[in-house]
């Protein structure tokens, strides 16, 4: 799934910032219009101000909205890390399900092997669609757009839960809330859907013991999971190996981070090799105390008593604590190593919890005051009556008549100047923030529909191509079928011209198969391209050599395929002209040569040269490489 | 009036809701718990577990005192960076020399094969993308090669997997030991021979229930092929003669037999056959000359695991298992000699004049010999491995 290239590869580190800095201007350009506009339409237009609701936003939404806008903003800015482009994929999403059953696997190689398709893409993507929904959130405190931002939330989380945490995990051994069961993008979703909750479920302590209830019944099965025998984590140690737990610890406190930090979770990890069973008891029993004090607010739903006050609060403490300890101590905060995505699940856990306990206070019924109009109007036939949509971003009503009496679709470009001016502070930056989210995917979006990695992978691991316009030495040699060939009987045609061995083990494979992806990606301009090796191997060089390799890389029916080869002399003097080493190893090793490809255009004249190493091999980089001569061959290719 | 719309709802509906939300809750940790147990798949129905494959590392010696020996050195095989190497010795008395086919990366294994008077022919079984089976030709003892083939098929993992006859002639077991083809002109032509489906349409191959194919040879013209056999009392080795198959293996006891090695030798035959019985395995010398077949005693390596095969002049024979055991056989009707444990890190052991204990380990050869009850180191080589090379 990977581009199997370096997390911080030069080139790629450059094109993320070149992207996301690209971006960023954008997002400012878009913000400064929205300014200008807004504050344009409140001097010139005098729209009436937004009618206000009496009863504020309950405070278990406020937290959720503004709690998770700041995760989801934090959580972008980790996503801009340098590494991120590259090192998502095999670094992150790939290890995530390396425990979970295949089928999992797949779902996430995925998306995987999309992102590694285009990195920079996918990595800038993810940084503005995150920074755009946190901004969203906090932006948009009530209404439609508030709501929205709530869905936005639930569908971007449920995108990382699935893609980026394999599930959160549920479907992998070894599954434990110490490590983030079952998944920090899962309450992400939860966040996002109490916010996406209309305003009547606001006055209910249902939603509130509702939400304390399935919490409840979570840590529960947590801490029955944590307690099931044979899952390692009542040993500290086995058999002097670390046990389970001490192990994840002792992995978390590995990852570069502030040495103070490193030694809080090392000693951890340390006192739980120790003492393993004593720990997990105490986590067997606090989430077990934990989860029935939760599921304790569900009781007046079937009848029983609530619990007292304090027993509840003190329980939402305690929880609140043991979150924090472990994210400190177990978790190591989650974003530390360059490719941290997130703080991990306890701080996205916790205010959950928090807020489904104040939501056991609900919120009082709504009171709506007039709109205030500021000048005295004349009657108009068509007054406005409906909400316009910017307005209602603010979570305001207004009702803003026309000043001078106009045709419906007249009135219409009015109306809505008036509306974006009446529109509040908040329904500005909503707006501007649903624009940074649809500008993260927009462009991600696009690159799917294109089947070709980036050649950027190519560029990251061989460079760009050098430019030359020199004559092409000539050679006259024998094709597979044993045919004689020159390279003036191809003029005419551009020749991608490279040097392969017919026994290669590595790298001749592989790149065989990118000039068969070449030709895939010239579609009909292919019939003006001749692909064309050259033997590599002073020993095995006959026809039957290069006809095996052919049929092995599946080339016997690509109709401007040649695989030349010709006496010793012949194919030493090509390689002379050509710059090619193909020299014996002893001892069993491959034929060393260089990896080369030359763009030879229809005149004979030898335009480009690029550095063919294939690299990791995997299918970006070769279809990244396959682009790459394409595009280097374009240019040169008569329609 | 929420309050009063909350009893309302609770009149309507008494415990229903809260019942119901409680079961699903239920129901939803109990998913929950189930699916994060992370249940192991259940475990498949026992099948009977195919043989192991005859080991690659191997020794010949002729009648005329010419040897060779295929040996791994280098590092490791996960990152390419073993590589297998061709040691000759052209007479009894000469030292060993090194005469490692070059122009193909060897990682996947040398097999070689001789079809007498100095010649060898050595097939690269494939390696990473690599997947057909280039081969090399030698009519000096392996002092200059020149390519042979190729073969447009992974040849199996088995010593004997390659056999030389005359006038060009080569079987090449393939596709995980269930082919075998026939080639002509050192490999420049390859036709089917057999595949354990055909051989088991005959009534030999019935008889045996061949389960895969484990060593090819020559008795003159004749090719022949060895095989494991599912029934047991049974050797598979098969002849063509004239297109047919005919059974050509001894009776042996155990439950299933299958052919470690396979050779002419004059003008008969010697095998190393593996009996096994439950879990613990015997090996056994036979030779076929005069119309018949002789078995040795069996030898019993239990479950120990196989580490290379020896053929040598006059029918002699040794193997190596669990690293530093050796046992030679001196022809027919001799009895195994269990060797003094083996020098550490022994590959294989030779049979010539004397009997030799390979030792290659990383990038030095060292053939020691059997004196007194003891071993001897009587030569050393350094062997350049291109490290890295194969990447």
């Amino acid at each position: 799934m990977n581009s199997g290239l370096n997390d911080n590869n030069p080139t790629l580190v450059a094109a993320f910032r070149a992207a996301l800095l690209h971006q960023g201007i954008y997002v400012l350009l878009i913000f400064a219009i929205l300014a200008v506009a807004w504050v344009s339409a409140r001097e010139w237009l005098r729209p009436a101000r937004a009618a206000r609701f009496a009863t504020p936003e309950p405070a278990w939404r406020q937290l959720l909205r503004v709690g998770f806008g700041v995760i989801w903003i934090f959580d972008g800015l980790l996503q801009a890390q340098p590494a991120m482009a590259a090192g998502l994929p095999s670094q992150v999403i790939e290890p995530t399900a390396a425990s979970s059953p295949a089928w999992v696997q797949h779902v996430v190689n995925w998306a995987g092997t999309t992102w590694s398709y285009h990195p920079i893409q996918a990595g800038a993507s993810a940084v503005w669609i995150q920074l755009g929904i946190g901004v969203w959130l906090i932006a948009a405190p009530r209404g439609t757009w508030s709501r929205l931002a709530g869905l936005a939330s639930v569908a971007w989380g449920l995108v990382v839960w699935v893609f980026g945490e394999a599930f959160g995990g549920i479907f992998a051994p070894g599954l434990t809330w110490l490590f983030g069961a079952p998944g920090a993008a899962l309450f992400y979703c939860a966040a996002g859907a109490l916010i996406a909750l209309p305003e009547r479920t606001w006055h209910s302590a249902r939603l509130g013991r509702s939400v304390l209830s399935a919490l409840g019944l979570f840590f529960i099965g947590m801490a029955v999971l944590q307690a099931w025998p044979g899952r390692g984590f009542w040993q500290g140690t086995v058999h002097g190996q670390q046990g389970t737990l001490t192990s994840m610890v002792s992995s978390m406190a590995g990852v570069p981070q502030p040495v103070i930090l490193e030694d809080w979770v090392r000693s951890f990890a340390s006192f739980t090799a120790a003492h393993g069973f004593a720990v997990n008891l105490f986590a067997v029993i606090a989430l077990a105390a934990i989860g029935a004090g939760l599921l304790s607010a569900g009781l007046p739903e079937v009848g029983l008593r609530a619990p007292a006050p304090w027993l509840l609060k003190a329980t939402v403490i305690a929880m609140v604590v043991l979150c924090l300890a472990d994210w400190v101590l177990i978790e190591d905060f989650g974003f530390f190593g360059g490719l941290g995505t997130d703080p991990n699940s306890m701080i996205p856990m916790a205010l959950v919890v928090v807020a489904g306990y104040l939501a056991l206070s609900p919120a009082p019924a709504v009171v709506t005051e007039p709109a205030v109009v500021p000048e005295p109007a004349g009657p108009e036939p068509a007054a406005a009556a409906a909400e316009p949509a910017v307005a209602a971003a603010a979570g305001s009503a207004t009702a803003e008549p026309d000043a001078v009496p106009r045709r419906g679709w007249q009135a219409q470009p009015a109306r809505l100047a008036r509306s974006f001016g009446a529109a509040s502070t908040g329904a500005v930056v909503a707006v501007w923030a649903v624009a940074i989210v649809l500008l993260g995917a927009a462009p991600m979006a696009l690159a799917q529909t294109n089947r070709t990695a980036s050649p950027i992978i190519a560029q990251a691991i061989d460079g760009d191509s050098a430019p030359m316009d020199s004559k092409a030495p000539a050679f006259t040699l024998t094709d597979q079928n044993g045919k004689q060939v020159s390279l003036a009987s191809l003029r005419g045609k551009v020749v991608l011209l490279t040097f392969l061995d017919p026994v290669c083990t590595s790298d001749c494979p592989q790149i065989a198969q990118e000039f068969k992806g070449t030709d895939q990606v010239l579609g009909a301009k292919s019939r003006n391209v001749e692909l064309v090796a050259i033997v590599a191997n002073p020993l095995y060089r006959s026809t039957a050599y290069t006809r095996a390799f052919d049929a092995e890389q599946r080339l016997t029916k690509v109709p401007n395929w040649l695989y030349l080869t010709g006496s010793l002399a012949q194919l030493q003097q090509a390689w002379k002209n050509y710059a090619i080493a193909a020299d014996i190893v002893p001892s069993g090793g491959m034929i060393a040569h260089n990896d080369v490809a030359y763009v030879i255009d229809p005149n004979g004249y030898t335009r480009n040269e690029l550095d063919f190493d294939p690299g990791p091999g995997t299918a970006s980089s070769k279809s990244s490489f396959s682009v790459e001569l394409t595009n280097a061959a374009e240019r040169f290719v008569r329609s | 009036m929420s309050t009063a719309t909350r009893n309302t709802s609770a009149r309507r509906h008494p415990a229903a809701p809260g019942a119901r939300t409680a079961a699903g809750a239920i129901i939803a940790v109990a998913c929950l718990l189930v699916a994060g147990c992370g249940s192991k798949p259940a475990p498949s129905a026992s099948l009977p577990a195919a043989p192991a494959s005859p080991p690659l590392t191997t020794s010949f010696a002729t009648a005329n005192g010419a040897s060779w020996t295929v040996v791994e050195m280098g590092g490791s095989a996960a990152q390419e960076d073993n590589f297998w190497q061709v040691f000759v010795r052209q007479t009894a008395t000469a030292g060993w020399r090194q005469v490692t086919p070059l122009g193909v990366a060897d990682n996947g294994g040398l097999v070689v094969a001789s079809p007498g008077s100095g010649s060898l022919v050595t097939a690269f079984r494939p390696s990473q993308l690599l997947t057909y089976t280039p081969l090399a030709a030698s009519t000096d003892n392996g002092a200059k090669w020149s390519s042979a083939g190729p073969l447009n098929a992974s040849l199996a993992s088995a010593a004997d997997a390659l056999a030389a006859g005359p006038n060009g002639q080569l079987i090449a077991l393939t596709s995980g030991g269930t082919k075998a083809e026939l080639g002509q002109q050192l490999g420049t032509t390859w036709s089917r021979l057999a595949t354990v489906s055909s051989l088991n349409a005959t009534p030999p191959g019935r008889a045996c229930q061949v389960t895969g194919l484990t060593a090819a040879a020559f008795s003159a013209s004749t090719p022949l092929v060895a095989a494991s056999c599912g029934r047991p009392g049974v050797a598979g080795i098969f002849a063509d003669t004239g297109g047919t198959w005919h059974a050509a293996g001894p009776r042996v006891s155990g439950d299933t037999v299958d052919v470690l090695a396979l050779a002419a030798s004059g003008s008969g035959l010697v095998a190393l056959l593996r009996a096994t019985t439950g879990t613990s395995a015997s090996i056994i010398g036979a030779w076929y000359t005069g119309g018949r077949w002789t078995l040795s005693a069996p030898l019993r390596i239990g479950a120990g695991k196989l580490g290379s095969t020896a053929l040598g002049p006059a029918g002699s024979m040794g193997v190596t298992w669990n690293a530093v055991k050796g046992a030679t056989l001196a022809g027919p009707g001799k009895a195994w000699q269990t060797l003094p444990a083996l020098p550490k890190q022994a590959a294989t052991l030779a049979l010539g004049s004397q009997v030799e204990a390979i030792v290659a380990n990383s990038q030095t050869f060292r053939d020691y010999q059997l004196a007194s009850g003891g071993w001897s180191l009587a030569q050393t080589l350094h062997v350049q491995i291109p490290y890295g090379s194969s990447g």
